[in-house]
């Protein structure tokens, strides 16, 4: 990464066929629309090429590269009224098979709960929720998450603990819901 | 790393590029011609094309040299440079091509190369080579590759569309990530293993009709169908049936749990097919 | 370790990213403090059950991205040439070779000793047709392979070599199969696994889990486990990733 300097634009590619997958369902994650997710990776990846020379080869490229991610979503948000999905369609949605044949969390046979955590998940507040992708989905270690939000690394490993009891209590709630 | 390390050449270019768009609006796209000899066309010759995107077309001659066609995107037409060191000598061994900053073209040792950049993106690239060159072709991004009457060894490569191979002559290894490998072959030749493989698409092969050769297939979800008389190995589990495909002729099918081998015509060198979406057709010719 | 802290550790815990030092500590903590060790389990159970999407970009995607380089105006750069294969001369050629002209029947230690000349000659040839330029080549460098010794360790590596770098996903393919028969060998296991998240072609990938599957590799579970996790692994690898999950258990 260190190299996309003029004239590295293949390196560009590279990366690009690496990532872009990842910082898509990222976004998904953070309630954006397919289109919306699809839009903000563009500008992800138009943007690290822009401000290429503010990269430090020292410092790990994911917590760059989310940096921008999050710059981008606040950007976007503020342009368009943030078009965060409502619940039911973001269910159908994620029951729309991308590929042709249905991912673990379909199948398994607790699909209930499951459908519950995701609803879950969306209802978090955006700070919990982000810290929870960041950690759990996009497997980002706690130094680098700390990079990414500016804050320290102590600060990132509470969130995380708070955000998954917060989750809990959503969760929970929302079961009880359901039951009545 | 910022503005103060790109040299004063690129700044050169990056101002050229900019004016080229700026001027050229409506810029006609012409069909750029680059033709590259082999140092020793008796010899053999190889031609290698990495295009980033872009679909890519070779076809084998009669001539010597490898004859390329580009058609540039909008707003490259002009602008065009005659290279930047018209001065400068060619390194050993190689040839100075016209400085188009889209295509990279060289020769080294027999081997032709070219290079697309990301400038490439919806236009086509023909190239014309002999027919016995051995040809290797890698994109990205890019929308299909074609390759057409090559009689020496095929090495395809697609990352998003498609392979077509027709009227191939020598052995072939292809594969493409998410389309459709279809290849056509005149022979099999006798010491050349082979292999065709796609992640999601079909694999779409079709041999002569005398051909000997041992098929080794796995398709994870999906079928296997041929109208050759496959004879599978004894320990595979699986059952063939005989069905009419929809132009009335008799194929085979064969269902099977992973991999399996066949032979045909008595056997011969080894040819795997393997996709893991898609289904795997083995025609007769 | 005060509560505090232990729920500091919790997340890490569940990752299995802690230290050594401090998974100890705060396993002994929870072994003494009831209230942090429920909520350890009850809030383990929700981490784990959270799955990443699946969902995967439209097609267009990559067509819009790569306008947008060429619309940023910047040279491609021209990047370094291919490695240059060696090849080793003539060896290819004592394929089908004279080795095996006797007329004599050979005695015992006569035997070993042209057992053990194919051996090392199918080794070679092995070796040198695995650094071919042509893919075509390589795929029978990586047939010979089968005939080798599974005790082989050069050819081992070299094929391990292969499914980790070679340019021609179905030579990384053929390769992936070859190793079934060195199953028994720590050094295959160990490298086939490591392979696993660094594949950037899903069928190798799918070969792989199917090998690990094969070999009933029960170290594979964690590798399984963090690639089915990893937001950027393609669905139908983390279909067939839960399927050998399943069949290591």
């Amino acid at each position: 990464m260190a190299r996309v300097g003029a004239g590295e634009i293949s390196k560009l590619a590279v990366l690009f066929e690496r990532h872009h997958r990842a910082l898509f369902r990222y976004f998904v994650s953070m309630n954006r629309s397919r289109e919306m997710a699809e839009d903000l990776v563009q500008d992800v990846f138009f943007r690290m090429l822009r401000y290429r020379s503010s990269y430090n080869p020292q410092k790990p490229f994911t917590a760059w590269m989310y940096q921008i991610a999050r710059n981008a979503s606040l950007d976007q948000a503020q342009k368009h009224g943030a078009e965060v999905v409502g619940i039911e369609e973001f269910i159908e949605r994620r029951a729309e098979p991308a590929s042709p044949a249905p991912g673990p969390e379909e199948r398994a046979s607790q699909g209930q709960s499951l459908g519950l955590l995701r609803r879950a998940l969306e209802r978090l507040p955006e700070d919990k929720r982000e810290i929870l992708v960041l950690s759990r989905f996009q497997g980002m270690k706690y130094d680098q998450i700390a990079e990414v939000l500016g804050c320290e690394t102590a600060t990132v490993k509470v969130r995380v603990y708070r955000a998954i009891r917060a989750l809990e209590q959503i969760y929970f709630a929302l079961e009880k819901e359901k039951a009545s | 790393m910022g503005i103060g390390e790109i040299t004063v050449r690129q700044t050169i270019l990056i101002g050229a590029a900019l004016a080229a768009l700026a001027c050229a609006q409506d810029a006609q796209q012409d069909t750029e011609k680059v033709t590259m000899p082999f140092s020793n066309p008796s010899g053999p010759h190889k031609l290698v094309v990495d295009a980033l995107q872009g679909s890519v077309t070779v076809k084998g001659y009669a001539g010597q040299e490898v004859v390329i066609e580009y058609t540039p995107g909008p707003g490259r037409g002009r602008g065009r440079r005659t290279g930047r060191n018209p001065a400068e000598p060619p390194p050993a061994g190689m040839h100075r091509i016209g400085g188009n900053r889209d295509l990279d073209v060289t020769e080294s040792s027999n081997t032709v190369t070219v290079k697309t950049g990301v400038f490439a993106p919806v236009s086509n690239v023909v190239i014309q080579t002999p027919a016995d060159t051995s040809v290797t072709v890698k994109t990205l991004a890019g929308r299909s590759i074609d390759i057409d009457n090559v009689s020496g060894e095929i090495d395809a490569n697609n990352f998003s569309g498609a392979v077509n191979i027709t009227n191939a002559s020598g052995a072939v290894v292809a594969h493409s990530m998410n389309g459709k490998v279809t290849a056509s072959l005149n022979r099999v030749p006798p010491d050349k293993m082979m292999s065709f493989s796609t992640f999601n698409g079909d694999v779409d092969v079709t041999l002569p009709a005398d051909a000997k050769a041992t098929l080794k297939m796995r398709d994870d979800n999906g079928d296997i169908f041929s109208d050759f008389d496959v004879k599978l190995e004894a320990q595979s589990p699986a059952q063939a049936t005989q069905e009419k495909d929809k132009n009335g002729r008799t194929t085979r099918r064969v269902r099977v749990d992973g991999a399996q081998t066949g032979s045909i015509n008595g056997g011969g060198p080894e040819i795997q097919f393997t996709t893991y979406n898609g289904r795997i057709m083995i025609h007769k010719k | 370790m005060t509560c505090d802290e232990a729920k500091q550790h919790f997340a890490e815990y569940w990752s299995q990213s802690l230290s050594d030092a401090d998974e100890i500590e705060l396993e002994e903590h929870l072994g003494g403090c009831d209230a942090c060790r429920t909520e350890a389990e009850r809030l383990g159970a929700l981490w784990r059950q959270l799955a990443p999407p699946s969902e995967e970009p439209g097609p267009g995607l990559r067509g819009r991205f790569y306008e947008m380089l060429r619309g940023a105006a910047l040279r491609p750069a021209r990047s370094s040439r291919p490695p240059v294969w060696q090849i080793a001369a003539g060896i290819a050629l004592l394929v089908g070779g004279g080795l095996l002209g006797y007329g004599l029947r050979p005695k015992d230690s006569e035997l070993a000793q042209l057992r053990e000349e194919v051996s090392s000659m199918r080794q070679l040839v092995a070796l040198s047709l695995l650094q071919q330029q042509s893919a075509s080549e390589r795929l029978r460098g990586v047939s010979w392979a089968y005939r080798v010794e599974p005790s082989d360790s050069e050819v081992l590596q070299a094929l391990l070599n292969s499914v980790n770098g070679d340019p021609s996903v179905n030579v990384r393919l053929a390769a992936v199969d070859a190793l079934h028969a060195f199953g028994s060998n720590v050094v295959a296991r160990k490298g086939v696994l490591g392979s696993l998240e660094k594949q950037d072609a899903p069928l190798v990938q799918v070969a792989i889990l199917d090998l690990l599957v094969d070999l009933n590799d029960r170290d594979a579970e964690p590798v399984l486990r963090r690639l089915m996790q990893n937001v950027s692994t393609d669905s139908g690898v983390r279909q067939r990733a839960q399927w050998a999950l399943e069949k290591l258990q």
